[in-house]
């Protein structure tokens, strides 16, 4: 392609791209994402575009290999255009049927549709999926319309456009200027307003400075960033750039989870296609803007998500953090004045500068605005990724969008903001998805993670994962967070076996405020919210395993036993050859049951057991 | 070792300390690991201390400082797979091959690791397996899949 | 000229020059601020966590450490607050319950008013306070030694735990290890560590004549804030 000199080219560019479309009869598109390559996608995108060419269509109907739609679970996932027919769980064997049927006579498949699980109806167009009828989705809706490894498809949907409008005269102040008033507050965790930050960076003395796109996701649970880069890395790029314009930057990074291989290549791809097109490099449509962009694969490190430790990583060094007592914004990577937002947050920037500050505000509530993506996991009906508009109660995402419980039994908790949010209980599902709100009840709307957990979960044991996983990601540099984090994990492994004191609940409180006054990053400070957030509204499984040695979910290992009903247990053996330990002894078609001597309570047995004959007590 | 392949890692990085993340990864995805002539070449190579490359091979999850078996099984156990019982499939895993996380069976076979997110949480539980994954695993499923990779038949397990 | 600010310590005003941290200043007005991992001449990681005060910013106070904060004109620094001394016995607790046979942890837990340990006690050598991973590297640039792997793995040790070539035999690092000073009374055996408390009998004297430093005598190349 040739290089964009001008706006009016980009404007000549699109214009050709949109002509050239308009001959087609349709598009499939099919789901890419990394959810849906797990399930063989790609086999179903190349049995189709076989099938296509096969039956002659080839150039009359366009294949659109896209990122991830968000609902995983369906997966592979395909629509057909015209026509918004909704296909899931696509085979290649598939193929020939959906191109003979639905392509060419325009008839849908019906063993293909998707079946609400909450009606029971066979639903036939995506745009009436309950799962997104109640969203507000304003950056992932444009995943299913761009093949992520094409530039082109992000032009005809209008992409850069924002940065063209920006570099045809607004000043630097003027972009500030507009994403303050929008109210875009970070979208990692942290909320901290981003035109502050911005404007703060720009204000900062110093020729030299930098922009850095943090896509480190490192959150367990939350993998919305995983999405837009992987499915939209030019709308990222866009927002940097706009960005980099705004506090003078010329140079930025791309942080990215090495965890993440799709997103890698597609945002190198991006990158290199951007180069081509003069949208990187020197004088960018013409104008005075100069910006390049570099990749760095991030070494795996949650604390990497602290911007100070992300920085040093940037610098080829220990990603530890360091004191912040002058702000990165002032003295960040190289000690020059930088600014670092997660991939949502750039996402949201072009939006906000091509539909004005107003529109993006006029989403939202009290302080929090726009839209947030949020991953819903765990026991739930619909799990997948999620966007509504700020505000939005947690039982619309929960019960409207998610379907409610996936096990029928009662959904007990939501865990939101991964390891430094916290659990809120079903009385508190009322509360509005909102930044201040969720930190008012302990929790925290964080980077989005949403984990549902019902009866069969121990919230002491969540508490207790979330410490294990913080000791394994912990630095370990600052005494509150290594040898407190460590601390709380002895006291709360000594509850889950048995050997609690109920003073250590109070102990648990006293060290987890210390943590938090006196840790020295985000981390240490935010890693004592799982076990506060759970003792505040599930005081009682405490108790309950303190005082009376049970779980009372059934989880942990040491204070429960495993039994086979015999009425029940059909001798199958499937139980007998899955048990790692040797501990089912049992012949055919005689009853089975545990040697408790060897039982080492893995609960795999109960897992694999078609007649429901393991118990737990 | 062969110094080929490290030159060729090393091609436009030397002298240049920022680099060294990058290099490593490149070393551990070539070799499987960090082998100790390895971090020492990439020591003098980029002009970084043999303490702070070593730290950071040390730290970072990305890099193992140990060789790793012929199949690398990785169990996600992120928030989401924890909640579906990805626990049960490390002690699957575990108990069928003997082995502790992170560490190699005896043959060479086998590699044991856990990672934090995968970021398939909708598909829960993830296991990968060479780099290919597998969604809504349970551990039968699991099982079937060692023991097809050992190609040994049943019960690996003593 | 070396420029100077003046800021508020607890109530004093204090005139320092610029660039220099809250703690240095504090230690040379004889303010004593406990903490460990700081090392005159060295850099400040800010690991230990004992030297934190409350800097108050338009009304508002944060905790923060005050060997990696500088001095800025108008500076409000509390150092001895009740909520400054709760979070600080508490993290003296931390590390107290993690090497008690370190003379210096016990006496840093003493002073810092640890009664009690609610922990078990552990027998660690070493508190991770980096004293020796800095002056080898800072002082010395020879870098033999530096922090390996993270959180709890988290050590101080040799490139592949071997002797290092860049090693000078200075001995520095254990001039400066607070591990080093045994207890009085000799080490402590295994499974019977316990919180000694003898020179707490001492402590009033001490904070009521704050110009001198009669029971913390740590030893060569331990520098408690009084010296």
């Amino acid at each position: 392609m040739p290089r964009i000199n001008s706006a009016s080219d980009l404007e000549k560019l699109r214009d050709g791209i949109l002509a050239q479309r308009q001959s087609l009869q349709g598009t499939i598109t099919i789901c890419g994402g990394t959810g849906c390559q797990a399930s063989r996608s790609r086999d179903t995108i190349a049995a189709v575009t076989a099938e296509l060419d096969r039956q002659g269509l080839k150039d009359k109907v366009r294949v659109r290999a896209t990122g991830c739609h968000g609902f995983c679970e369906q997966g592979p996932i395909m629509v057909v255009e015209p026509g918004n027919v909704f296909y899931c769980h696509v085979q290649p064997e598939d193929a020939a049927e959906v191109v003979t049927q639905t392509v060419r006579q325009g008839q849908v498949v019906e063993r293909l549709l998707y079946t609400d699980p909450v009606s029971g109806k066979q639903i036939p167009t995506e745009d009436e999926i309950p799962f997104y009828l109640a969203q507000d989705r304003q950056l992932l809706s444009q995943n299913r319309r761009v093949d992520p490894c094409k530039v082109e498809d992000y032009l005809a949907i209008g992409g850069y456009g924002a940065l063209a409008k920006v570099l045809a005269g607004i000043a630097p102040e003027t972009v500030i200027q507009e994403v303050k008033a929008s109210g875009l507050r970070g979208r990692g965790g942290g909320g901290f307003p981003t035109g502050r930050k911005w404007a703060e960076c720009q204000e900062a003395p110093g020729d030299e400075k930098y922009v850095i796109c943090n896509a480190d996701e490192g959150d367990p649970g939350a993998y919305m960033d995983r999405c837009v880069l992987e499915g939209n890395p030019h709308l990222v790029l866009e927002g940097m750039m706009i960005g980099a314009f705004a506090v003078g930057a010329s140079q930025g990074y791309v942080y990215v989870r090495n965890e993440y291989p799709l997103a890698v290549k597609h945002i190198k791809v991006a990158v290199d296609q951007a180069r081509e097109l003069g949208l990187l490099g020197q004088n960018i449509l013409g104008s005075s803007f100069s910006f390049e962009v570099e990749i760095a694969r991030g070494g795996g490190a949650f604390v990497c998500g602290e911007s100070t430790a992300l920085m040093a990583s940037l610098e080829g060094k220990v990603g530890e953090p360091r004191a912040k007592d002058v702000h990165t914004v002032v003295d960040g990577l190289w000690h020059k004045p930088t600014v670092l937002n997660n991939v949502e947050t750039w996402a949201n920037v072009p939006a906000i500068l091509e539909n004005g500050s107003a529109w993006f505000a006029g989403k939202g509530s009290g302080r929090s605005k726009g839209t947030k993506i949020l991953a819903l996991t765990g026991q739930i009906k619909n799990t997948g990724l999620v966007e509504v508009a700020m505000g939005t109660p947690l039982s619309t995402v929960l019960f409207d969008i998610g379907g409610g419980s996936a096990s029928g039994k009662p959904i007990k908790a939501v865990q939101t903001g991964g390891p430094s949010g916290g659990c809120l209980p079903a009385d508190k599902f009322g509360l509005p998805v909102d930044f201040d709100a969720l930190a008012e009840a302990s929790s925290m709307v964080g980077s989005g993670g949403m984990v549902v957990m019902d009866q069969d979960t121990c919230m002491v044991d969540v508490a207790k994962y979330f410490l294990a996983f913080l000791q394994d990601e912990s630095c370990g540099k600052c005494v509150p967070c290594r040898l407190g984090i460590d601390r709380m994990l002895e006291i709360i492994t000594d509850i889950t076996e048995g050997r609690g004191r109920p003073e250590q609940l109070d102990l648990l409180e006293d060290l987890a405020d210390t943590m938090s006054q006196t840790a020295l990053c985000g981390l240490g400070k935010t890693a004592a919210n799982p076990v506060l957030s759970t003792l505040r509204y599930f005081r009682d499984e405490y108790e309950a395993h303190i005082l009376n040695g049970q779980c009372p979910a059934g989880v942990c290992q040491a204070l429960i036993t495993y039994s086979i009903d015999p009425e029940k247990c059909t001798a199958c053996g499937l139980c007998r050859k899955a048990c790692p330990h040797g501990a089912i002894l049992g012949k055919k078609k005689q009853a089975h049951a545990i040697d408790l001597d060897l039982c080492e309570k893995c609960g795999i047995c109960r897992s694999e057991c078609k007649f429901d004959a393991i118990q737990v007590c | 070792m062969p110094g080929r392949e490290l030159d060729s890692i090393l091609e436009g990085r030397r002298s240049q300390p920022h680099q060294l993340i990058e290099v490593l990864q490149d070393v551990q995805e070539n070799f499987g690991y960090l082998p100790e002539d390895a971090i020492r070449a990439v020591s003098r190579a980029l002009g970084v201390p043999l303490t702070e490359v070593y730290g950071v091979a040390s730290f970072y999850k990305a890099f193992s400082l140990k060789p790793r078996g012929k199949n690398v099984i990785t169990i996600c156990t992120g928030t989401a797979c924890h909640v579906r019982g990805a626990r049960l499939l490390l002690n699957q895993a575990t108990g069928q091959l003997g082995v502790a996380p992170g560490e190699m069976t005896e043959d060479g076979m086998f590699t044991i690791e856990h990672v934090n997110c995968l970021g398939a949480c909708a598909l829960g539980p993830v296991v990968t397996e060479n780099g290919s994954c597998h969604h809504h695993m349970a551990p039968g499923k699991l099982r079937k899949l060692i023991t097809s990779l050992n190609g040994k038949g049943e019960a690996t397990h003593a | 000229m070396i420029p100077y600010v003046t800021l508020s310590i607890d109530g004093a005003l204090i005139k320092a020059a610029k660039g220099t941290s809250v703690l240095d200043v504090a230690i040379e007005y004889g303010i004593c601020i406990p903490h460990l991992c700081h090392v005159p001449n060295l850099s400040d990681l800010g690991a230990c966590r004992l030297c934190i005060v409350e800097h108050v910013v338009n009304g508002r106070s944060k905790v923060t450490t005050s060997c990696t904060l500088r001095v800025r004109e108008g500076m409000v620094i509390r150092s001895n607050t009740e909520r400054i001394r709760h979070l600080r016995r508490n993290i003296a607790e931390l590390l107290v319950a993690q090497a008690p046979n370190s003379r210096a942890i016990q006496d840093i837990a003493v002073r810092c008013g640890v009664k009690k340990v609610r922990y078990p006690f552990r027998n660690e050598n070493c508190v991770l306070c980096g004293r020796c991973v800095r002056v080898c590297s800072e002082m010395w640039q020879a870098k033999a030694i530096g922090f390996v792997g993270r959180g709890k793995d988290r050590k101080v040790d040799t490139p592949f735990s071997q002797p290092s070539e860049a090693c000078k035999r200075c001995g520095t690092c254990i001039d400066l290890c607070p591990m080093t000073i045994t207890p009085c009374d000799g080490p402590m055996k295994p499974g019977e560590e316990y919180l000694c408390g003898k020179c707490e009998s001492q402590m009033m004297e001490a904070n009521s004549s704050p110009d001198q430093c009669i029971w913390c005598d740590l030893g060569e190349g331990f520098q408690c804030g009084r010296y």
